[in-house]
């Protein structure tokens, strides 16, 4: 068996661009995951009850449905429903957020429910109003609580991101196929290709682990 | 807009063969990453340094690799290394079962060490011997922690299976997305496609709050 890596270093440059897209789909669907699975998070704890039935369910729904058929739903069906047609990043961008602001919402649920009822009876019994207890006793500690599962949930990201090559997102996964087939030289592109996800992915998850090892106590109760 | 549902009718046995591979596909998986992860658990809890390297590093690797990138890779590379041509079902499969049995693997590993080593040290100390220590105090602790997360990650392989689409496997998302192509009939398909998914995990999903609930631990 021979290996020939002359095609990846002649498109090295095309496959950077790729991984500077993946990097910022990834940024983006993060931050705004982020954004709406708090609201939905909070929403399922502290909000009224009518509200809590459709965030379950959403929640529920998303759960329930491969990330790829949202994406692939996003893409193809929303411009015949609605007659607006989105560039497949920005397609990639609103399927993986409503995708994975679902999973955010049930870390926020997890961590707001692991404090104990104890606590806030006490700070109730101290006088503190229910804002108050959220914002000075709860979330404190839930947010550290939270902290490694947003370690997971970063890592999930980058790699669902790989998934938006079946829309045509220009990430790193697409160019890697496109390579591929180009130079009919799979093998040495899709194991690089692997090992650059790896040094990603990789780190990441170790320097959240060791951020939650350093300020794990302040999560102790 | 005219939408023509019948066309979801009209390939009903094409759309229920695709779902059953689907389930065929979660459940093999899940028969084959079951055993290979505790097999590897053991083998990073091991006195021996190879072994127990062997396993983080296999465990690292695939839990740090996006799983569609993983199916092409199988696909591309199994045939050139092996000499030997699978089809793509078990090409899938094989992708399938590298990335579960990894995640499985921490699952296992976890449950044992969520086990205090006190008590392993207090059964040896009344004269069990470490594999009946094993048998008759670790393991009947561990697995009420071992099964709600192996049922949260049986609801992730279910939906995983999708990926294998890509190479073509004839699973539910290949099936929708081969009448998709062929009809014409994006919206319809596509919603199609998305109802049964959903159809299916939903009930799965919430089995999994009820086991999760169920086997609560309380600290």
């Amino acid at each position: 068996m021979d290996f020939d890596f002359s095609a990846l270093l002649d498109s090295w440059q095309y496959l950077l661009g790729g991984l500077g897209i993946t990097l910022l789909l990834s940024l983006l669907t993060g931050i705004g995951a982020l954004v709406l699975g708090t609201a939905l998070g909070l929403g399922r704890v502290y909000g009224p009850a009518w509200l809590r039935i459709p965030i379950v369910f959403y929640i529920d729904t998303q759960r329930a449905i491969p990330v790829l058929v949202v994406l692939v739903w996003f893409y193809f069906a929303v411009p015949i429903l609605t007659g607006i047609s989105f560039h497949p990043f920005w397609a990639a961008l609103m399927a993986l957020t409503l995708h994975i602001a679902a999973y955010v919402a049930e870390i926020v649920r997890a961590g707001i429910e692991s404090i104990r009822p104890g606590q806030i009876r006490a700070a109730l019994a101290l006088g503190m109003s229910r804002p108050q207890i959220v914002r000075k006793v709860v979330l404190p500690q839930a947010l550290v609580r939270m902290l490694p599962a947003f370690g997971s949930i970063l890592s999930i990201t980058i790699k669902d991101t790989a998934i938006a090559t079946v829309i045509a997102v220009p990430e790193l996964m697409k160019r890697a196929e496109t390579i591929a087939g180009q130079s009919y030289r799979p093998i040495e592109v899709f194991t690089v290709v692997m090992v650059i996800y790896f040094i990603i992915l990789f780190p990441g998850t170790r320097l959240i682990d060791a951020l939650y090892k350093r300020v794990a106590h302040l999560g102790r109760s | 807009m005219n939408l023509d549902w019948n066309i979801v009718w009209d390939h009903r046995a094409e759309l229920l063969d695709g779902a059953l591979l689907t389930v065929l596909l979660t459940v093999l998986t899940m028969v084959v990453a079951v055993p290979v992860g505790i097999v590897l658990a053991l083998m990073r809890l091991s006195k021996s340094r190879v072994l127990a390297g062997a396993s983080q590093a296999y465990v690292e690797f695939f839990r740090n690799l996006p799983l569609i990138l993983v199916v092409y890779w199988a696909f591309y590379v199994m045939p050139v290394l092996l000499h030997i041509q699978f089809s793509a079902f078990t090409t899938g499969l094989v992708a399938l079962c590298l990335n579960v049995s990894a995640y499985n693997a921490e699952t296992f590993r976890a449950g044992i060490n969520s086990i205090r080593k006190g008590q392993t040290e207090a059964a040896i100390a009344v004269g069990m011997s470490r594999w009946q220590a094993m048998k008759k105090v670790v393991i009947p602790q561990a697995w009420r922690r071992v099964l709600p997360v192996l049922a949260s990650t049986w609801v992730s392989l279910f939906k995983d299976t999708s990926l294998v689409s890509v190479i073509a496997v004839g699973e539910l998302a290949h099936v929708a997305l081969q009448i998709r192509s062929s009809s014409f009939r994006v919206l319809e398909m596509l919603t199609a496609m998305a109802v049964i998914y959903w159809l299916m995990g939903y009930p799965q999903a919430k089995l999994v709050d009820w086991i999760q609930k169920r086997f609560e631990v309380k600290e």
